[in-house]
């Protein structure tokens, strides 16, 4: 009898999936289920009273247990509303968040990438119009840029706005005699004040793309001004005009101040560096003060805008990323909901202290001096992260181009008056101002 | 050789009344294969003959995925780039991994005192996940404190202490290497299975004929080992041409450092899904184009090389 | 063979040499997880850990629910492997032991999944599993899984029937089995080696896979221990030792499992394979 109770229990097994696989045929017409749900609460949310259960989507894996405080906050205001938290490894939440959109069934909300990355998710239909949420108006226009498709509407409550700058160690500093540069020149000097104490002056390493684009951005505005992005986007100037390659042979100079092997550094080895105080200078993010701060608590951080050539001193910012509405939501009114909760001035303290990052909340303050100052400088005297906010398009984006071509300069492969012909290439394939 | 060849084998004529049954055996593998393999593979393909950038299907365009993938730049050099480390990584696996773990069979062959322990110890890294090994090969690859540049270090070779996975030159074979120390096992234990189906009586005869060391091997043991070499030689092939798992735990979606370690499943990932987030720079065509392109490079040479195997053993 | 007294001793430090080789990282990985952070700093070589401490594994059980992805794992795996043995153990009884017109042909469908990475076929494959409701289930990587093991299975199993003499169901059928009678009794048995093979393989693949987890499994109480152990990297980045302690737990289970099966499947795979 074995053989037939094998044969039976497989024939089960293949009716089953058959069936299963029948169901689906008729697709399409039958409401889209949220992927995220936890099984057992599916039928929830359809009458007001009823607990609505959202999922939402995010790249910080670092931030689990900030929003978790986060959310409880706007639970408690919200009692029928509960919310998931879901984060993934940012290098895999594209493929995850687009396999999910693809076939419908993503989560309810999702963090956005800021500016043409997220905004062609847009564009594709995936994401809810949000100009009714109460709050939205109070963003400054430039910060609802991030999310703003080309059709005039937003797409994304903004979260906070990202600054790149130069992070520096107080008591390198000062145990050496040396101040905040105010030049170029100065920049080079200590750099070399300190390669001569045998410290090395900037942790830095080429092995992780982003890291390069990154870091270009903080130093590329000490050779161009507001002019020439203006001349850039009427297409009046290209990236080969020599406020960029001048941007790019900076980067190149800097090499002999840069760690031992530093082709082969990640972030984590940068920022141990530094953190250790191995390292006098780390070019990074306000997103890595927390980082920083968690390996080293007793490291006396400070961090200076970057001198430019005209005289002033500017440190580089743009709208990290928005959360957003699924348009394939069965919770839409819920969704919504919650981002009126992140519009608000409640949820820009609470996200700003948590994080210790600027919020993008009008007129938010933390109880870190470091941010605040972060905070004020982004207010007045900033400059667009270039290359996220006007060149993250293309196939592989321009942004990319320039990524994979710093790396070969780095590596000495290329010459800086290759690597923006590469970028100028990439650009005008499809940067409106260059095809004109 | 039964695995490839001989459907020639004496088989048995089902009888009786309920000899329709037997019909049966193969449904179920066919169903769950079918569903969950062919079923997607073949939507993908179709796929390629969409225009489809971003995220959302467009229409319908013919080969033009194909025209664009080898004649428009920058994604014909990618895809060249690719294919020639690809080249590569099978090469490297072949005189590297299959080299030594041909060695290593045939001391076993030969008996080795330890030799069921030693057969547990090649195959152990083949436990581990990708994850686990990445991240470990990370650590001891590590420019500053890896073991490897502190080893180096310590018996004198500094000058050979490099950014190993940071450096264009080294990174591709360092991955490779560390491919080769995962795959040795099992490459040992197929090419021992084929030493040991050797008759003894042939090796005999042909020492009575005066053939010894070196010329033994080559010209009686080597050819004899052809069925397990053929098939380890496959096997090599189709991992080499998908190589993916390991890249991108290591280096990334990206070919880091400037696309020296990027091959044609890492490119085909960049363009099927986001590596900047969105759609802007998704195109599920052009993607779908590679996989079609991959997919004939791997079973044209597989089945060629099961066929010339397979004549050759007639011949025989 | 008459090999000289120095080219044996050579042969045996090459073997051992290589046995080094291959067991060092992962001995490394096992003593680094019992050192703190400075240590695995100041000394990444040594496999001897100054003070031995379990500290790392508490943290590590309270940092995340291992004993969840624990169970997840050994539920995806052992669930697909019995499937897969079932399932290709009866297609390979099917494809070596009858010759119809299309065997040939069948034989050659199911090779061909050995040369598709099912990776190309992740939207459709995505968009079928919502369609099975089977999104954010263990039962999506079961079948998989279980897919996309049936190839090289097929493969093992088939070469490894035909390697068993007709005689022996020719007896048991004049005996009076039928042919499920013949295929449980007489022949399963007999291809045990093969049969563990085969587990030893996609057991191997169903516990180390993080690709599918990671895209069909979004709950954390359904994840798998690769995918829980890559959380574990995003949030604890630095923390080294936590890290060791992680990859050495997610480890043990398939070592151990390897070791119990060793015997049968190097049999198995010196056996039949490529008989």
């Amino acid at each position: 009898m074995k053989q037939f109770r094998f044969h039976a229990a497989a024939s089960v097994v293949l009716a089953a999936a058959m069936a299963l696989a029948g169901c689906s045929g008729g697709g399409g017409t039958e409401p889209a289920k949220s992927g995220g749900e936890p099984a057992g609460n599916a039928s929830g949310g359809q009458g007001g009273g009823q607990q609505v259960t959202l999922s939402m989507h995010s790249w910080r894996v670092e931030d689990t247990e900030g929003y978790k405080q986060i959310i409880k906050a706007f639970e408690a205001d919200n009692p029928n509303i509960k919310i998931e938290f879901k984060p993934f490894k940012a290098t895999e939440y594209n493929t995850i968040l687009n396999t999910a959109l693809q076939s419908d069934s993503g989560p309810d909300i999702l963090q956005l990438r800021p500016y043409a990355p997220g905004v062609s998710l847009a564009e594709a239909g995936y994401l809810e119009p949000l100009d009714g949420v109460a709050g939205i108006s109070s963003f400054p226009k430039d910060v609802l840029a991030a999310a703003t498709g080309k059709d005039g509407k937003v797409y994304g409550v903004p979260l906070s706005l990202n600054s790149t700058q130069f992070y520096y160690n107080k008591k390198i500093f000062e145990e050496n005699g040396l101040k905040e540069p105010k030049s170029w020149d100065e920049l080079i000097a200590t750099s070399k004040a300190l390669k001569e104490k045998g410290i090395v002056p900037i942790s830095f390493g080429a092995k992780e793309g982003w890291l390069l684009s990154l870091s270009h951005g903080v130093i590329a505005p000490a050779s161009y001004n507001s002019d020439y992005l203006d001349k850039l986007q009427k297409g009046e100037s290209d990236l080969k005009s020599p406020e960029f390659l001048g941007s790019v042979q900076r980067m190149q100079e800097l090499i002999p101040y840069f760690p031992e092997n530093y082709v082969g550094l990640e972030l984590n080895d940068m920022r141990t560096l530094f953190a250790t105080g191995k390292a006098a200078m780390f070019i990074n993010g306000s997103f890595e003060l927390e980082g920083i701060k968690k390996l080293n608590p007793d490291l006396q951080l400070d961090f200076f805008p970057m001198p430019t050539d005209d005289g002033k001193a500017v440190i580089t910012t743009w709208v990290d990323g928005s959360y957003a509405v699924n348009s394939k939501s069965k919770h839409k009114q819920e969704a919504t909901k919650f981002m009126e909760f992140m519009a608000t001035k409640k949820f820009g303290e609470l996200f700003a202290n948590q994080f210790k990052r600027i919020s993008a909340v009008p007129g938010v303050t933390t109880d870190d001096p470091l941010v605040n100052k972060m905070a004020e400088l982004s207010q007045s005297s900033s400059t667009p992260y270039l290359m996220v906010v006007h060149f993250a398009e293309g196939k592989p984006t321009t942004k990319q181009t320039l990524e994979n071509a710093l790396q070969g300069m780095y590596l000495g492969k290329m010459s800086p008056e290759q690597v923006v012909d590469e970028v100028q290439k990439s650009a005008a394939t499809w940067y409106p101002p260059f095809k004109k | 050789m039964g695995v490839i060849s001989t459907f020639e084998r004496p088989t048995i004529r089902p009888k009786g009344r309920a000899r329709w049954l037997i019909h049966l055996f193969p449904i179920p593998a066919l169903i769950v294969y079918g569903l969950f393999v062919v079923y997607p593979i073949i939507s993908a393909f179709l796929y390629s003959l969409y225009d489809w950038d971003g995220i959302k299907r467009g229409v319908f365009v013919g080969l033009k995925n194909f025209v664009t993938l080898f004649t428009v730049e920058p994604f014909n050099e990618m895809f060249w780039n690719a294919f020639g480390h690809n080249v590569y990584y099978f090469i490297i696996e072949m005189i590297v991994q299959n080299g030594i773990a041909f060695g290593l069979a045939f001391l076993i062959y030969r008996k080795i005192r330890g030799s069921s322990f030693l057969k547990i110890a090649y195959f152990m890294p083949r436990l581990l996940s990708v994850i686990v090994i990445g991240f470990l090969w990370k650590l001891i690859l590590n420019p500053n404190y890896g073991a490897l540049n502190t080893l180096l270090t310590k018996i004198g070779l500094e000058e050979w202490a490099k950014p190993w996975l940071g450096d264009p030159d080294t990174a591709l074979l360092a991955i490779i290497l560390i491919n080769c120390w995962f795959g040795i096992g099992f490459a040992m234990l197929i090419f021992l299975a084929g030493l040991q189906s050797i008759p003894e009586e042939l090796i005999e005869a042909a020492r009575l004929d005066g053939a010894r060391g070196i010329s033994l091997l080559w010209k009686i043991i080597l050819p004899l080992c052809m069925p397990s070499i053929t098939i380890m030689t496959i096997f090599t092939f189709i991992q080499a041409f998908e190589a993916f798992e390991l890249v991108y735990a290591m280096q990334g979606s990206m070919g880091e450092p400037f696309r020296s370690t990027d091959t044609l499943a890492v490119y085909f990932y960049r363009l099927a899904f986001s590596s900047a987030g969105g759609a802007g720079d998704v195109s599920v065509g052009l993607g779908s184009a590679l996989a079609v392109v991959l997919f004939f490079i791997v079973a044209s040479v597989s089945a060629l090389s099961l066929y010339l195997m397979r004549k050759r053993e007639v011949q025989h | 063979m008459r090999t000289s007294v120095g080219g044996r001793a050579a042969q045996y430090v090459l073997a051992y040499l290589f046995m080094l080789i291959s067991l060092y990282p992962i001995v490394l990985m096992i003593a680094s997880s019992f050192k703190t952070n400075m240590q695995i700093f100041e000394n990444p070589l040594s496999l001897l850990p100054t003070a031995f401490s379990l500290d790392t594994y508490r943290k590590l059980w309270e940092v995340v629910p291992f004993a969840d992805f624990l169970m997840n794992s050994i539920f995806v795996s052992v669930m697909s492997v019995l499937l897969i043995t079932v399932f290709s153990a009866m297609a390979a009884f099917y494809l070596a032991r009858f010759s119809y017109k299309w065997t040939g042909v069948l034989y050659f469908f199911f090779l061909l999944g050995l040369m598709i990475p099912i990776k190309l076929g992740l939207v459709p494959l995505f968009i079928l599993m919502k369609n099975l409701g089977l999104l954010n289930s263990l039962w999506s990587l079961i079948l998989i899984y279980t897919a996309s093991g049936i190839p090289i299975s097929v493969f093992i199993l088939t070469g490894f029937f035909r390697t068993l003499p007709v005689e022996l169901e020719e007896a048991a059928r004049i005996d009076g089995c039928n042919h499920f009678q013949v295929f449980w009794r007489v022949l399963l048995p007999l291809i045990r080696p093969a049969l563990a093979t085969v587990v030893i393989i996609n057991f191997i693949h169903a516990w180390n896979d993080f690709f599918f987890p990671l895209i069909f499994i979004q709950s954390d109480a359904l994840k798998t221990i690769p995918v829980g152990m890559m959380v574990l990297f995003g949030e604890y980045e630095t923390d080294w030792s936590l890290l060791f302690a992680g990859l050495t737990l997610s480890a043990l289970p398939m070592i151990g499992v390897f070791l119990m099966a060793s015997r049968q499947f190097m049999e198995g795979l010196t056996a039949g394979a490529v008989k």
